[in-house]
C-alpha cells in the first residue's frame, strides 16, 4: 500500500500548490497590453493627444457630418456625389428639413460630446495629480496640456452653441449614468464657459509649435486660442474684443498670408500649404510611404477623401473619392470670373484643371453627364481646395492609385486670412473704416496675385461708408472661404440667412438644429420623462 | 460497509488518515467526496484474491447476430471484459459466479455459471435508453440514476456522415438542440441548446474526454464512441460558469477488453449546389435596366457594345466538389493494458472553386492497470489541417459576390501580350486575363468574383496544427473510494500566409488589359492557443441496504492563453515579390523593408473551481441528485470573483412501484424534475461578440484611428476602449425542468417529454451612451426567458428474425422572450443594424423575442398620384412617388415615419423537429432522417437592400416589379434612387419554415460466415445522401442562416447547403 500513499501525497501536493498558495496569483490577470493606469506620468499628455486623434478621425470634426453642418447647409455648396448617394442629406441639410435621428446629425453631436468628455477627464486627471502630489512642482508640459484641453473644450462647445444654441454643459467627468441627466444650459452661460477655457488656453499655450519640440508641427498655439476666441466674439458681435484678439494674433508676428492663394491647399509631397505661415490650426493627417498596401502607415483622415472627385461612369483614374461638398451654380454664377480665386476654388468637370498655376496637375476632368454620372461624372463642379488629392506625386508615394483615398489632407480649421477679415469686419462695425479698408485690401491684393495698387482684377475697395464696407467684407469672406465651411454660420450671424437661404427652404428656426432624439432619450429619468429638453423651436 | 473484508481494515484506515491529513495540510476541503461510477472503474477493488477460472462464451442477438462490445462482468467484483466483434468473450470467474451481460439497446441479463464450458447468451432488445451509461461531467453514471435530461448519440451515427464537424451530423437528432450547418468545410455550425439564452455567448461548451473546449475541430468523427447532449440544470450545474448554454460531451473510443481490432473505413462522394438563387439572365437584365432607367427619366438605351455574354456567375464560381475520408484504427487490449491508435485523412472540398479542407488526424491512447487499485494512462490527439482559404472569407461571401456582376460580362479569359508584371519594363509575356466589369455601371463595390477565386484563392497557405493531450492517474482505495487526477494540455498553432499576386484584367468593351493589382504583398498571421486544465476528482460510492449513494468532489483549474502575430510585407517597386511559394514570407528578400510592419494581440484568462455532487437513490425508485460548483475567474473583478452554481433534482421511477405490477402498458415510467442555477461566461466588447478577457481593465484603443499626428510624426494616445465596470459579474441562468420518461408496449415504444424554463438574469448587457460622448459599458441588467416542451418518441418493432423496423421523432417547442434589459439603457433597446446604413435591423427589447426583426409594414405600392394623395404623408426622409412602397401608418397619427416601424419577424422557430426511420432486413438496412423548423422568419437583404453605391444584377422576382399603375402591389419600381424602398420592411421578411430530407442511408453488412474465411471480422458497405431535398418558402439558397445572439436569420445571399452523396466501406479485421 505504500506506493499508493506516496501517490496521494504527490497528487494532493499538486492541488495544494495550485489550489491555495498559487490561487490568487493564478487568477490575477491583467491585460498584456497597456491600460490607462499603466501610462502613469504620460497619462495627461497621452489623453491630450487623444483629442488631436479625435479631431482627425471623428465624423463630427473630420468627415461628412462636419461638412454637412458647416458647408453643405450653405447656399454655395451642395451635397454632391451622385443622385442616389446620401439622398437624405439633401433633405436634412440642403432643404433644412432637419432630422432628429439620423446618422450624420447623431454623429456630429456624439463626436463633440466625446471630445468634451475627453477634455473633462484629462483636466480631472491633472487635478487628481496635483492633489495627490501637493508639493511637486508642476512641469511646463503639464501646463501646456491643460491649455490644449481647455482649447479643445472651448472649440467643441463653440461648435455646439453655434449649431444648437443652448446645450447641456458638462465640465466634469461623467462617472455614473445619473451624471448625464442634465438639461440645456443657456448660450450665454456656454459662452462664459468658453471664455474661461480660452483664457486658460491663451495663458498656457506656447506661442509656437516649435516650443513643444521639433516633432510637433501643427500643435496648438496661443495664436489658435486667440483666433478661436476672436471668432466667438465675432458671433456675439463684441467687436472690441475681436479687434483686441485679432491684433494680438497679428502682433505675435508668427503668421502671414501666403503670396499665392492656391499654395495654401498644396498638401502633397513637400506641399507648401501644409502647416504654412498662414495656418493657425489644422487637423493633422499623414499617409506614409506605400500606405495603400501597408495599413500601419495610414494615419489619414476622411476630410480629403470625402470631397474628391467621384468616379461614377468615368475611367478608373478618376476614382479619387466620394465627391461630397461641391460648389453650386449659385456660387459659380455670382462669383466674378476675374477673381483668380474662382478657378482655384471651383474645379470644372469637362475642363482642363488649369495646371500648377491654378492648383491643378495638368489633367482634364471628365465631363459631367447626368446626376447618375452614367458614362461620366455626376457633378458639374468640385471643391478644388482639396484637389491636391489628385497629386500624382502623392499618389505614387502612398500607392493610392485609383483607390479613392486622399487621407493625407489636413483640415484647415483656423487660418490667418480669417484673422485679417475678422479684424476688418470688427473695425468697420466700430467705425474704424481705415483699418477695415487696409485689412480687406491685404486679402484682395493677395487674391489678385499681389499685383498691388492700381490692378485691374480684384481691385482695391476703398472705404465709402460702413454699409458699403460691410457688404464688401461679406462678399470677401464668401469668396475667400468658399467651400471651407464658413458660409452658413456667417449668413446666420449676419441675419442674412433668411434672404439667402429662404428660397432653399430655410426658415428662422433652422438657424439651430434639433438635439438628437437619442441624446434626449438617454436622459430619461426614473419617471420616464427625459431631463434633456428639445430646442423649443423643434 | 458490512461487506468490508476484515483483513483490509488497517491499511484502509491509514489511508484515510493520510488523506485527511493531506487535506488538512493543504486546507483543501472536500466536503463531499465520492466515487464516480464509471462502468470500468467503479467496481470495488479487493476481490482479486478469489479463485477464478476462465469462462468462455458467445453473445448473440435475438436475430441471431453476434453482438460485440457487450460488457460482461462478474457480479459483485471488478472482473469484467467485453465481447469482440464475433460476440465471443473470455474471462476469469470463480465457479458459480453470476455473470452480468449488458449492452446498449439490450436488456441486461444475468447468467449463473455452472462450469467453465462455453456458454451462449441471447440478449433481448431493449429500447429503454435508461440502461445507458452516460457522461455527466467529471464522471459517468447510469442514466437510470439521474434526474436530468441527457441524450446520448452513438458514435457510429456520426462516423459515416460526410461532415467534417461531427456536431453537424446531430441536426434533427436531439430535441432541444438547434444545429444550423455551415457549408464552408470545417466551419462550425451555429449550435444552440434550448434557445438563445444570452446576448453574448450562446454556443454550448464541448467536453472532450473531460477537456473543456470551445470547438472540436481536432476530433476525428470516427474516433467518437458517443456524444452526449446535456440540457437540464441538474446535469449542467457541475460545469458552473460554463453550463448555461448546455454541454456537448464527446467520448472517444477506447480499446475493448480482450481483443485486438483493426478497423479501416473509407468514404468517397460528391457535393453539389442545389436550390440556387434565381437571378435574371442577360436579356432579363437589359429589360429591367431599361425599365429602371425609364423610371428615372432616362430614355436613351444603355450601350451594351462589347458586352455580349450571358453568364451565370454562380455557376462560374461553383463546382461539383469531392468529399473523402479514410480512417485506420488499431486497438488492442489485455487485462492490464488498453491501447488505441487511430489515423485519419479527410478531404473536404467546398462547392466554391478552390475551397478545400484537408485534415490529417492522429490519435493514440493507452491505459495501464498497474494493479487492481492503480491505473494510469494518456491520450494524445494530433491534427494538421489545411484550412480553406482564409477562414474569414468563406463561401457565403463569394456567393454574394457572384450574384452581383451583370450577365453581359464574359466569365472566360482572353490571352494578351502584356508587360510582365514581374519582369523588367522590357519583358513581355502572354497572360490569360479575366474580364473587368463595366466600370461606369459596376465600378463601385462589385468585382469579377473570378479575380479572387482564380488568382488569389490558391495563393493562401493556412495550416493549423493542434496537439491535445492528457495524462491521468486513478486509484481505488478503501473499497468505496476512487481518486482520479488528470492534466490536460491543448496547444495549437495556426499559420496563415496569403500572397497577393499581380494580375491583369481586361476592359470588356475595349479589350485593353491593365493590372488589377499594383502591389505584390504577403500577409503572415501566426496564432498560438495554449490551454491547460487539471482535474482532481474524488469519488465515493456505496450501497447501504436500500440506499445507494455516490458522492463526487473535485478541484479543477483552467488556463487559456492566446497570442497572435500579424505582419505584412509588400513591394510596390520594380521587382515584385514573385508568385512562387518559396517567397511567400514577410521577409523574403523581395520585400520593401521600409514598408514591412508587424503587430500582435495577446490575452489570457484562468479559472479555479471546486465542485461537488451527490447522486442518491432509495430502492432504485426514488432518486435525488445535487451538484454544486464554485468558480473563480480571472475575468471578473475581485469583489465578485467567486460565483456559486448549483442544482438539485429528483426523480421517481413509478414503474418499480408495486401498484404498477398490475398494468401491462408501461414497462418503465419515470417522473423527474430539477432546478438549478447555471452560469454564462460571456463577456464581450460589442454586440457582435468581440471577446473581452479583461472586463475590469479596459485596454487602450490602438491603430490608425487612435494616434495623434504632427506633420508626419505619429504618437500613441490614451483612449480607453470602454468604461470598466467594477461590479461586473457573470450572468446566471435559473433553469428548471420537469419531465417524464417511459417505455411501453413491451419496450417497443419509448419516449420522453420535458418541459423546461431557462431564465437568464443579470444578463451582461452592452450599453451605449454615445450621445453623451461616453464609451460603451457592460452592465448586469436584463433577463431573457426561454421556455419550451421537448417530446421524443421511438418505436421499434422486430417483425421476424429477419425484418425489423424502427421509427423515431422529436419535436421541440420553444418560446424566447426578453423580459427586460438593464435600466441603464433608457431606450430599452439593443439594436443590430445590418446592410445599407443599417436598414436591416434586429432589435432586442423587453417583451419580444431576442433579435426580432424591425421595420415598416408594407401595405402595398402607390399606384398613382391619386393613391399618394389619399394616403398619409410619408415623412421618413426620402422622396417617394408612384411605384414606391406604401408603408402603414401604424400609430395612426396621419403621417408615416420612423415611429411607424414595428416588429416584423422573429428569427427563432416556434418549433423544430426531426424524425428518422430505419428498416432492416437481415444485414441490409435503409434509413431516412428528416429535419425541419416552423414558425420563424428570415430577413432577406439581397435583391432589396443593396447599398446605393452598388449596381447589382437583378433577382429574378424583379421581373414582376411595378412598372405602371396596376402592375404590382408587392414589388416596388426599380430605381436605386428611390431610397424609400430601401428601408427594412415586411417586403424583406420571408417564412423560415422548412422540411428537409436530411439523410438517406442504405447499408449492407456482409455475413460473418462469409468473411471469416478471409480473416475479416466484419465488413459493411453503405450509400449515403445528405440534404437530398429541402422544402422551403424563401428565395435564398437555404432556409437556415447562422449568426450570433442578437443578429441571426439574415439571408445575405450566402448559406448554400449542398447535397452530398457518398459511398463507403468499413472493414474490421
Amino acid at each position: 500500500m505504500r506506493h499508493i500513499r506516496l501517490n496521494f501525497w504527490l497528487l494532493f501536493a499538486v492541488c495544494a500548490l495550485t489550489g491555495m498558495s498559487g490561487c490568487q496569483k493564478f487568477l490575477d490577470r491583467q491585460p498584456l497590453k497597456a491600460t490607462l493606469d499603466d501610462l502613469n506620468t504620460g497619462k495627461l499628455e497621452a489623453q491630450v493627444l487623444n483629442m488631436y486623434s479625435q479631431l482627425r478621425t471623428a465624423g463630427g470634426f473630420a468627415s461628412l457630418p462636419w461638412i454637412d453642418f458647416h458647408s453643405i447647409r450653405g447656399d454655395d455648396a451642395a451635397k454632391g456625389s451622385d443622385a442616389s448617394d446620401g439622398a437624405e442629406v439633401i433633405t436634412e441639410f440642403d432643404t433644412y428639413q432637419y432630422s432628429k435621428d439620423d446618422w450624420a446629425p447623431n454623429d456630429y453631436w456624439n463626436s463633440h460630446y466625446t471630445m468634451i468628455n475627453t477634455t473633462n477627464n484629462a483636466i480631472a486627471t491633472y487635478k487628481e495629480d496635483s492633489i495627490a502630489n501637493p508639493g511637486v512642482v508642476i512641469q511646463p508640459a503639464t501646463y501646456r496640456n491643460i491649455g490644449e484641453a481647455c482649447f479643445f473644450r472651448a472649440y467643441a462647445y463653440f461648435e455646439l452653441v453655434k449649431t444648437y444654441g443652448d446645450v447641456p454643459l458638462f465640465n466634469f467627468p461623467l462617472v455614473t449614468p445619473a451624471d448625464g441627466l442634465v438639461d440645456r444650459t443657456s448660450s450665454e452661460r456656454i459662452y462664459e464657459f468658453i471664455d474661461s477655457n480660452l483664457a486658460v488656453a491663451v495663458a498656457l499655450l506656447p506661442l509656437s509649435s516649435e516650443d513643444y519640440g521639433s516633432k510637433y508641427p501643427g500643435r496648438l498655439t496661443r495664436g489658435a486660442a486667440n483666433t478661436l476666441w476672436a471668432q466667438t466674439y465675432l458671433f456675439r458681435k463684441q467687436w472690441d474684443k475681436v479687434v483686441e484678439l485679432t491684433n494680438e494674433v497679428i502682433s505675435s508676428g508668427k503668421y502671414s498670408l501666403l503670396p499665392e492663394f492656391s499654395d495654401l491647399w498644396k498638401d502633397d509631397v513637400g506641399g507648401v500649404g501644409k502647416n504654412s505661415a498662414e495656418s493657425i490650426f489644422e487637423a493633422q493627417a499623414s499617409v506614409g510611404l506605400g500606405a495603400a498596401t501597408n495599413d500601419a502607415v495610414w494615419f489619414g483622415s476622411s476630410w480629403g477623401t470625402c470631397q474628391q472627385v467621384r468616379q461614377n461612369g468615368a475611367s478608373n483614374d478618376w476614382n479619387l473619392g466620394w465627391g461630397w461638398n461641391v460648389p453650386t451654380d449659385k456660387l459659380e454664377s455670382e462669383w466674378p470670373d476675374d477673381d483668380p480665386r474662382k478657378r482655384k476654388t471651383i474645379l470644372y468637370s469637362g475642363e482642363y484643371d488649369g495646371g500648377p498655376e491654378q492648383g491643378g496637375h495638368g489633367d482634364s476632368i471628365p465631363a459631367y453627364t447626368n446626376p447618375d454620372g452614367v458614362n461620366g461624372l455626376a457633378q458639374k463642379y468640385w471643391n478644388k481646395k482639396v484637389y491636391t488629392g489628385n497629386s500624382p506625386a502623392m499618389r505614387a508615394f502612398t500607392g493610392y492609385t485609383r483607390l479613392g483615398d486622399a487621407g493625407w489632407i489636413n483640415h484647415r480649421i483656423l487660418r490667418y486670412a480669417d484673422v485679417i477679415l475678422m479684424l476688418a469686419e470688427a473695425s468697420n462695425e466700430l467705425g474704424d473704416g481705415g483699418t477695415a479698408e487696409a485689412n480687406l485690401e491685404l486679402i484682395r491684393d493677395r487674391a489678385s496675385g499681389g499685383e498691388g495698387e492700381g490692378r485691374s482684377i480684384v481691385p482695391k475697395i476703398a472705404f465709402v461708408d460702413q454699409e458699403q464696407m460691410r457688404q464688401a467684407i461679406k462678399d470677401e469672406r464668401r469668396w475667400e472661404f468658399a467651400m471651407e465651411g464658413y458660409r452658413f454660420y456667417d449668413l446666420v450671424r449676419w441675419d442674412d440667412a433668411l434672404e439667402e437661404l429662404g428660397p432653399l427652404g430655410y426658415t428662422n428656426r433652422a438657424r439651430f438644429y434639433p438635439i438628437p432624439q437619442q441624446a434626449i432619450n438617454l436622459t430619461a429619468s426614473e419617471t420616464g420623462q427625459p431631463v434633456l429638453t428639445q430646442n423649443p423651436e423643434w | 460497509m458490512k461487506l468490508r473484508r476484515p483483513g483490509l481494515d488497517r491499511p484502509d484506515r491509514t489511508g484515510l488518515r493520510q488523506l485527511l491529513r493531506v487535506a488538512r495540510l493543504s486546507a483543501f476541503i472536500f466536503l463531499t467526496a465520492s466515487i464516480q461510477a464509471t462502468a470500468h472503474n467503479y467496481f470495488p477493488a479487493y476481490d482479486y484474491q478469489q479463485q477464478a477460472a476462465p469462462i468462455t462464451g458467445v453473445v448473440m442477438s435475438a436475430a441471431g447476430e453476434p453482438v460485440s462490445a457487450v460488457s460482461v462482468t462478474v457480479k459483485g467484483s471488478s472482473t469484467g471484459t467485453s465481447t469482440d466483434v464475433t460476440g465471443n468473450f473470455s474471462l476469469n470467474a470463480p465457479a458459480g459466479a453470476t455473470l452480468v451481460f449488458s449492452s446498449v439497446g439490450f436488456l441486461e441479463q444475468e447468467f449463473k455459471t455452472t462450469g467453465p464450458g462455453p456458454i451462449k447468451i441471447t440478449l433481448q432488445p431493449s429500447n429503454n435508453t435508461m440502461d445507458e451509461v452516460v457522461v455527466i461531467g467529471y464522471g459517468v453514471a447510469n442514466k437510470r440514476d439521474l434526474t436530468g435530461s441527457i441524450v446520448k448519440i452513438e458514435g457510429k451515427q456520426v462516423a459515416d456522415k460526410p461532415n467534417t464537424n461531427p456536431v453537424t451530423s446531430l441536426a434533427g437528432k436531439v430535441s432541444g438542440l438547434s444545429v444550423i450547418p455551415n457549408a464552408t468545410p470545417g466551419k462550425a455550425p451555429d449550435i444552440r441548446i434550448r434557445g438563445t439564452v444570452s446576448i453574448g455567448a450562446v454556443t454550448p461548451l464541448y467536453v472532450v474526454d473531460g477537456i473543456l473546449q470551445d470547438n472540436i475541430d481536432y476530433i476525428n468523427p470516427n474516433d467518437i464512441e458517443s456524444i452526449e447532449v446535456l440540457k437540464d440544470p441538474s446535469s449542467l450545474a457541475i460545469f458552473g460558469v460554463r453550463g448555461a448554454t448546455g454541454v456537448i460531451a464527446i467520448t472517444t473510443k477506447r480499446a475493448k477488453s480482450g481483443q485486438t481490432v483493426v478497423n479501416f473505413n473509407t468514404t468517397y462522394g460528391f457535393k453539389k449546389l442545389v436550390d440556387k438563387i434565381k437571378l435574371v439572365d442577360a436579356a432579363g437584365f437589359e429589360k429591367l435596366f431599361a425599365q429602371e432607367r425609364l423610371n428615372n427619366g432616362i430614355t436613351d438605351p444603355f450601350d451594351y457594345s462589347g458586352l455580349t455574354a450571358n453568364t451565370d456567375w454562380i455557376d462560374e464560381v461553383t463546382r461539383k466538389a469531392q468529399f473523402s475520408a479514410s480512417n485506420l484504427s488499431v486497438s488492442s487490449s489485455t487485462q492490464k493494458n488498453k491501447f488505441n491508435f487511430g489515423l485519419g485523412y479527410t478531404l473536404d472540398e467546398g462547392i466554391i472553386k478552390h475551397e478545400k479542407l484537408q485534415r490529417f488526424l492522429l490519435s493514440v491512447s493507452d491505459e495501464v492497470k498497474l494493479n487492481d487499485a492503480f491505473k494510469m494512462g494518456f491520450n494524445l490527439n494530433v491534427s494538421r489541417q489545411n484550412n480553406p482559404y482564409t477562414l474569414n472569407v468563406d463561401a457565403a461571401n463569394i456567393l454574394d459576390d457572384a450574384r452581383k456582376p451583370i450577365p453581359q460580362i464574359s466569365p472566360g479569359t482572353k490571352n494578351f501580350f502584356v508587360r510582365d508584371p514581374y519582369g523588367s519594363e522590357f519583358d513581355s509575356i502572354y497572360v490569360d486575363a479575366y474580364s473587368r466589369l463595366e466600370e461606369g455601371l459596376q465600378g463601385s463595390g462589385v468585382v469579377n468574383p473570378l479575380f479572387k477565386v482564380e488568382n488569389e484563392w490558391d495563393k493562401t497557405i493556412n495550416i493549423e496544427y493542434r496537439t491535445v493531450g492528457s495524462v491521468f492517474a486513478e486509484v481505488n482505495f478503501l473499497k468505496h473510494f476512487n481518486f482520479r487526477s488528470s492534466v490536460y494540455a491543448d496547444i495549437s498553432n495556426i499559420n496563415k500566409r496569403q500572397y497577393f499576386p499581380l494580375y491583369y484584367g481586361y476592359n470588356p468593351r475595349t479589350d485593353v488589359p491593365s493590372l488589377v493589382t499594383q502591389t505584390s504583398k504577403v500577409l503572415e498571421d501566426d496564432e498560438t492557443y495554449r490551454k491547460f486544465q487539471q482535474d482532481h476528482v474524488l469519488n465515493y460510492k456505496n450501497d447501504f441496504g436500500d440506499h445507494a449513494l455516490t458522492l463526487t468532489g473535485g478541484f479543477t483549474t483552467y488556463y487559456f492563453g492566446y497570442t497572435k502575430r500579424s505582419s505584412v510585407g509588400s513591394q510596390a517597386g520594380d521587382i515584385p515579390i514573385p508568385d512562387d511559394e518559396r517567397f511567400w514570407y514577410v521577409t523574403s528578400g523581395f520585400e520593401d523593408q521600409a514598408n514591412t510592419s508587424a503587430s500582435s494581440g495577446q490575452r489570457e484568462n484562468t479559472t479555479v473551481s471546486y465542485l461537488a455532487r451527490a447522486l442518491y437513490n432509495y430502492k432504485g425508485k426514488y432518486f435525488l441528485n445535487a451538484s454544486f460548483r464554485n468558480d473563480a475567474s480571472s475575468r471578473i473583478p475581485k469583489v465578485n470573483r467567486n460565483q456559486q452554481f448549483y442544482a438539485i433534482g429528483a426523480a421517481w421511477e413509478i414503474s418499480k412501484e408495486g401498484f404498477m405490477d398490475q398494468q401491462h402498458l408501461f414497462d418503465f415510467l419515470k417522473l423527474k424534475a430539477s432546478y438549478g442555477k447555471l452560469g454564462n461566461q460571456s463577456a464581450f466588447k460589442s454586440l457582435d461578440n468581440t471577446p473581452l478577457d479583461y472586463p475590469s481593465y479596459p485596454t487602450l484603443v490602438t491603430g490608425n484611428t487612435a494616434a495623434a499626428i504632427f506633420g508626419t510624426n505619429v504618437f500613441n494616445v490614451a483612449d480607453a476602449e470602454y468604461i470598466a465596470n467594477p461590479d461586473l459579474k457573470w450572468e446566471t441562468v435559473t433553469a428548471y425542468e420537469g419531465g417524464v420518461e417511459f417505455a411501453a408496449f413491451g419496450n417497443r415504444l419509448n419516449g420522453e417529454v420535458n418541459y423546461f424554463v431557462k431564465e437568464t438574469n443579470d444578463m451582461m448587457t452592452y450599453i451605449s451612451r454615445a450621445s453623451l460622448g461616453l464609451k460603451d459599458k457592460l452592465v448586469n441588467g436584463g433577463s431573457i426567458r426561454n421556455q419550451g416542451v421537448e417530446v421524443s418518441l421511438n418505436w421499434s418493432q422486430q417483425f421476424s428474425k429477419d425484418w425489423s423496423f424502427n421509427i423515431g421523432g422529436n419535436i421541440t417547442f420553444l418560446k424566447n422572450k426578453v423580459l427586460k434589459l438593464s435600466e441603464d439603457i433608457p431606450t430599452g433597446l439593443l439594436i443590430r443594424a445590418n446592410q445599407n446604413n443599417g436598414a436591416a435591423e434586429s432589435r432586442t427589447t423587453a417583451g419580444h423575442p431576442i433579435a426580432s426583426f424591425f421595420g415598416y409594414e408594407v401595405e402595398g405600392i402607390y399606384q398613382d398620384q391619386a393613391d399618394i394623395d389619399k394616403s398619409p404623408e410619408y415623412t421618413g426622409g426620402e422622396a417617394y412617388g408612384p411605384g414606391d412602397f406604401k408603408f402603414k401608418d401604424l400609430n395612426g397619427d396621419g403621417v408615416v415615419n420612423k415611429d411607424d416601424r414595428t416588429f416584423i419577424g422573429n428569427p427563432t422557430p416556434d418549433f423544430t423537429y426531426g424524425a428518422s426511420a430505419m428498416l432492416s432486413y437481415k444485414m441490409l438496412s435503409l434509413s431516412i432522417d428528416i429535419t425541419g423548423v416552423s414558425g420563424n422568419e428570415i430577413f432577406r437583404t439581397w435583391g432589396s437592400l443593396e447599398s446605393p453605391f452598388q449596381r447589382v444584377n437583378y433577382a429574378a422576382d424583379k421581373l414582376g416589379a411595378w412598372s405602371g399603375p396596376g402592375t404590382s402591389n408587392t414589388i416596388p419600381k426599380l430605381s436605386q434612387g428611390s431610397r424609400v424602398n430601401y428601408n427594412g420592411s415586411t417586403y424583406n421578411i420571408e417564412s423560415g419554415s422548412y422540411l428537409r430530407i436530411r439523410n438517406i442511408q442504405l447499408s449492407y453488412g456482409l455475413p460473418t460466415q462469409l468473411l471469416s474465411r478471409a480473416k475479416i471480422k466484419a465488413l459493411r458497405v453503405f450509400l449515403n445522401v445528405q440534404n437530398l431535398k429541402t422544402f422551403k418558402n424563401n428565395l435564398g439558397y437555404s432556409p437556415e442562416f447562422t449568426g450570433d445572439a442578437t443578429s441571426f436569420g439574415y439571408d445575405f445571399a450566402g448559406g448554400a447547403i449542398p447535397v452530398v452523396g457518398t459511398a463507403g466501406i468499413n472493414v474490421t479485421f
